[in-house]
């Protein structure tokens, strides 16, 4: 219910995704399941959805409190979620496998849960924080553990064998968002958010891939 | 003797030319002292310039002086035959010291206080300039060399001079000027390598003034050798999310050879690496193929710039490639114009993604941009489109070129790609313009048409007024064409009608009493009016005027007989007879028409005498249907000449009275009786008995319903019970006649009734007004309600007479008929 509300919003918002209808049950709520092809529209959509908001806020705060610090030299090499091997290119994501790169996603997606609500929380002791950032975080706090409860239903769908087990990466940052040295304490929120738009940007691209692949057959 | 020159004596110098005069010349002109001067301060020389010479050689001669104080001496220095226009060099020999030269000459003096010799002394310029450039501990410098300036006298080398020296890059317009001092060489330092300079100098006696500057020279300066600068990355690209390419801009070398050196870490590694391919993607650029891309990793890249004097690195460039997507614009782009139902056209616009971009795999998701503008727009309009490849555009301006772009951009990051190149698409004029062309062209005829009417009605003005909007007529029976009621012929019109035969037809009948009934309501309306007390004809002639356009002409009887019959018939008699007048009246005075009417249109005559007579006959006789459709029918269509016919008996009534009044009715009359005579013979048998009444009276017709109003007349007034027994008679019939007719004023006469007969109801209304009235004006009222104008003259005309007498006489006729006609 909920996730569906979601995907109103989502849809209302990203209107350029033109879906056309939202499929209502026709057998009552027992039968009712949405074909993997609207799970993977919805997911899509939710992806895309959060990857635009964290990219949104990141930009905003990148323009407010990063300008001519260089954090962005200091931020390689330094997301929590870096220890999970992602394909880092197309041929990569097109040899893994299907499964697998659900799990991956699934993995990032838990790794995120942390840090998101502690972004959420944590992002309102920034100084003069805008409340544009301040909204997003919380918005993709929500919408992350929508589309979290979305991927596991594709993945409950699509795995053949046992459902691997959760995967995810532990963040210790949340000491580092509550640093006193303001330069730092920021650095810890900018990183913080250049990994989140990474990190959403790259569900988002891989449910894309995914889509196409086991939707469209690798002919969007 | 150098010694003895004092700077300090005045030499006034004094030109003086000998001008010799040949005869018939002119004397030459006033010579003038250009300047002396002295290289070297032992000599000087003086230059002057001639004055006009006449036309002839002339010979100038320098005198001076030395003392300015003493003229005494004058002393011919140099003399000599000047030819024109040449300028003269005068040098003197040496001067000594303490004598001031003063010159002058015999016939006229031209004076020039020269001032201190030393202002004469000006130095030739140096010569022999050389320039070196050296280099000492990585500068340059500028050597520079000269000599001083030769004089002839090779003895006075020993003159010192001061020099100066200027310099400039060759390409500037600003001097740099330098005092050298005595010496002849100078060495200029923190020059600009690579710079070519030019450079000149001039001297200067220890007195007297500069002398020009040298010829000029001009040297390179060698460019230095230094480390190159540091190299700038420009920018990062990929164009399909694969591969990316990185360019930078070289730095300054001092033109040494540089090499370029692309080095890359990626984040999560230490090792630092070199650009794999410096080749594909041109020069000062590094092209990583997809092994060497990666996504989701910060590249830290740097450019090394190397020549031989050392290297140099660039600012260090952070790239994610996920960011720097840009793709190629949009390819395959197909303009197509379709047309809708409504036959508007609309714009089809397909297009593909650029081929590198891997799209089906959703690896890259792009999102498309379009732009268009009319061709000589400005400004253009963007289109947002999402993922689609298609777009239709529908609010195209037809009739223009419009110039179209695409490009298109990952769907989150990256940039927007160069917009595909112009395609042009033309759209067709609407079909609708074309429309509104023609009917622009229609409206400005019509209204052009609409203006020449009105002007040529402004011009006939009455006239066309008339044609065009001849005079409603009045209610009509469906069906009836007026053409065949000119030509005359009853069956027609019966068959017009619908009643095919003659003997009509209940259909018939019908029809006539719808149309009576009408007619009654309107001659409720139209009672009053008449029954106003109209004095004279002309007031009927009004009437008749301002009725014309009614149709019905159901008695033959004009205004009298209707007024009469007013009182005496149902008042559907009335308004018929109204009508009749109606028609009849044109806009011309009434009788007039009649003759014209009567004359030239016989057929109608009869026929409206038949009417007529039909009336006058068969009102007393034949039932209310009948009567009502004859005159309907008849009467209706023969209006005109059934009311100059009636008019004409009832114009004879007058005659009897007073033919003053009205002699032209007598004429009508008199041609009516004619006219009647003629068409008798073809008139039914019916007719003909009416014709006989008609001769034996002279208005046959007009007898029964003069009867009657003479019988409602007398009823009033006199009560004789042989007068009510006819108006018995004619009442029951008017009965019959009205009650089909159903009249409301008719039932007024059932009250009337109850007096003692039925007809009283007209009375009633004559009653009632004579009452109120005096005698005469009863008389005259009677006649009143329906148009009395001729009972008036009744009245008026015969009040010695007794009425019952004359007017009784004649009506008795028409009703001792009555019976003879049932």
């Amino acid at each position: 219910g909920l996730l569906l509300v979601a995907l109103l919003v989502s849809h209302m918002l990203l209107t350029k995704e033109g879906v056309t209808s939202l499929p209502i049950c026709p057998n009552g709520p027992v039968n009712c399941q949405l074909s993997l092809e609207e799970l993977f529209d919805r997911a899509v959509k939710l992806s895309h959805y959060i990857h635009f908001l964290s990219s949104e806020m990141f930009n905003e705060f990148d323009e407010r409190y990063a300008q001519g610090r260089g954090f962005i030299a200091k931020a390689v090499n330094s997301c929590h979620t870096a220890s999970l091997t992602t394909p880092e290119d197309k041929e990569q994501a097109q040899q893994i496998h299907h499964e697998d790169l659900l799990n991956l996603i699934l993995g990032v997606l838990r790794s995120w849960n942390d840090p998101l609500i502690h972004l959420a929380s944590e992002v309102q002791r920034i100084k003069e924080a805008p409340e544009t950032i301040l909204w997003k975080a919380v918005e993709i706090e929500e919408q992350n553990k929508r589309l979290l409860e979305g991927m596991e239903k594709i993945v409950g769908r699509v795995h053949s064998g046992e459902v691997e087990n959760e995967i995810y990466t532990p963040w210790d940052g949340l000491p580092s968002l509550q640093l006193a040295d303001e330069d730092s304490r920021l650095f810890a929120f900018y990183n913080l958010l250049h990994c989140l738009r990474r990190d959403s940007h790259k569900i988002d691209n891989y449910l894309k891939l995914l889509k196409c692949r086991l939707i469209h057959d690798n002919n969007c | 003797m150098k010694q003895r020159f004092i700077s300090s004596v005045q030499i006034i110098l004094q030109l003086a030319l000998t001008t010799v005069g040949l005869t018939g010349q002119s004397y030459p002109g006033k010579p003038q002292i250009i300047r002396c001067r002295s290289l070297e301060k032992e000599t000087f020389s003086c230059w002057w310039k001639p004055g006009s010479d006449g036309g002839l050689p002339n010979n100038y001669t320098l005198f001076y002086s030395k003392d300015s104080r003493s003229r005494a001496v004058i002393v011919p220095l140099y003399s000599a035959l000047v030819r024109p226009h040449q300028n003269p060099v005068c040098s003197s020999g040496s001067l000594t010291a303490r004598k001031t030269l003063r010159c002058w000459s015999m016939s006229r003096e031209g004076q020039l206080n020269w001032g201190r010799v030393w202002s004469m002394i000006q130095p030739d310029a140096p010569v022999n300039l050389s320039l070196e450039t050296n280099k000492s501990a990585n500068l340059s410098y500028l050597w520079a060399k000269w000599s001083p300036p030769p004089l002839s006298d090779a003895s006075s080398n020993s003159h010192v001079y001061h020099y100066e020296l200027r310099l400039k890059p060759e390409e500037k317009e600003e001097w740099e000027t330098v005092s050298v001092g005595m010496q002849t060489h100078y060495e200029v330092s923190s020059l600009q390598a690579g710079v070519k300079y030019v450079v000149q100098v001039r001297c200067m006696l220890d007195l007297g003034e500069w002398s020009e500057w040298s010829s000029e020279k001009s040297i390179q300066i060698p460019r230095e050798r230094l480390p190159p600068e540091k190299p700038i990355i420009i920018k990062c690209r990929s164009p399909e999310k694969e591969t990316f390419t990185c360019w930078w801009k070289p730095a300054l070398d001092g033109g040494l050879s540089t090499s370029h050196t692309l080095l890359y870490s990626k984040e999560g590694e230490e090792k630092v690496y070199e650009c794999p391919d410096y080749k594909t993607a041109g020069p000062n650029s590094c092209y990583f193929d997809k092994k060497h891309t990666s996504f989701w990793t910060i590249y830290n890249i740097t450019v090394r710039a190397t020549n031989e004097m050392g290297s140099n690195v660039s600012d260090p460039h952070y790239v994610d490639v996920t960011y720097i997507v840009q793709p190629d614009p949009p390819v395959n782009i197909t303009l197509e114009l379709k047309k809708s139902i409504k036959r508007k056209p609309y714009l089809v616009l397909t297009w593909s993604p650029p081929p590198l971009a891997d799209v089906r795999s959703g690896w890259l998701t792009l999102e498309y941009e379009l732009r268009l503008k009319p061709e000589e727009g400005e400004e253009w309009e963007t289109i947002f489109v999402g993922q689609q490849t298609q777009c239709k555009m529908f609010s195209l301006n037809p009739g223009k070129r419009y110039i179209v772009q695409i490009h298109c951009k990952p769907d989150h990051h990256g940039l927007w790609s160069e917009w595909s190149p112009e395609m042009y698409i033309e759209i067709p004029t609407d079909f609708r313009v074309k429309d509104m062309v023609v009917w622009i062209i229609v409206g400005v005829l019509s209204s052009l048409i609409c203006l020449i009417m009105s002007w040529i009605m402004i011009m006939k003005g009455y006239r066309m007024m008339a044609f065009i909007l001849p005079p409603v007529p009045g209610p009509k029976i469906k069906g009836i064409d007026t053409h065949l009621l000119e030509t005359g012929k009853s069956e027609e019109l019966l068959s017009a009608l619908g009643c095919h035969g003659f003997p009509p037809t209940s259909d018939c009948e019908e029809l006539l009493i719808e149309y009576l009934e009408v007619e009654d309501s309107e001659d409720q309306q139209l009672m009053p009016s008449h029954g106003t007390p109209s004095k004279n004809t002309k007031i009927i002639l009004k009437e008749t005027d301002s009725d014309s356009g009614r149709g019905s002409c159901d008695s033959p009887s004009l205004l009298p007989v209707k007024s009469r019959e007013s009182r005496s018939l149902p008042s559907t008699l009335q308004t018929q007879d109204v009508r009749a007048k109606e028609k009849k009246g044109g806009k011309g005075s009434r009788e007039t028409q009649c003759k014209a009417s009567e004359q030239k249109t016989l057929p109608w005559h009869s026929e409206s005498i038949k009417s007529c007579t039909w009336l006058a006959a068969q009102l007393p006789s034949n039932q209310a249907a009948m009567f009502a459709y004859h005159s309907t029918v008849e009467a209706f269509k023969i209006t005109l000449n059934a009311t100059n016919v009636n008019t004409s008996p009832v114009l004879v009534g007058n005659e009897e009275n007073r033919q003053s009044l009205y002699p032209i009715a007598e004429t009508v009359y008199d041609d009516v009786e004619k006219i009647s005579e003629m068409e008798y013979s073809k008139t039914d048998p019916t007719t003909v008995q009416v014709r006989q009444n008609e001769h034996n009276d002279k208005s046959p017709f007009l007898n029964p319903k003069l009867m009657d109003y003479v019988e409602v007349h007398k009823v009033r007034q006199d009560e004789e019970p042989t007068l009510l027994l006819k108006h018995k008679e004619n009442s029951g019939k008017t009965k019959k006649c009205t009650l089909p007719g159903i009249s409301k004023e008719y039932t007024k006469v059932s009250t009337v009734v109850d007096h003692q007969i039925l007809v009283l109801l007209p009375d009633q209304r004559t009653q009632n007004t004579p009452v109120s009235q005096e005698p005469v004006a009863e008389t005259s009222q009677n006649p009143q309600q329906s148009q009395a104008e001729k009972n008036t003259s009744y009245s008026t005309t015969a009040p010695s007479d007794s009425r019952g007498d004359t007017s009784g006489s004649d009506y008795m006729d028409p009703s001792s008929f009555m019976p003879s006609f049932k």
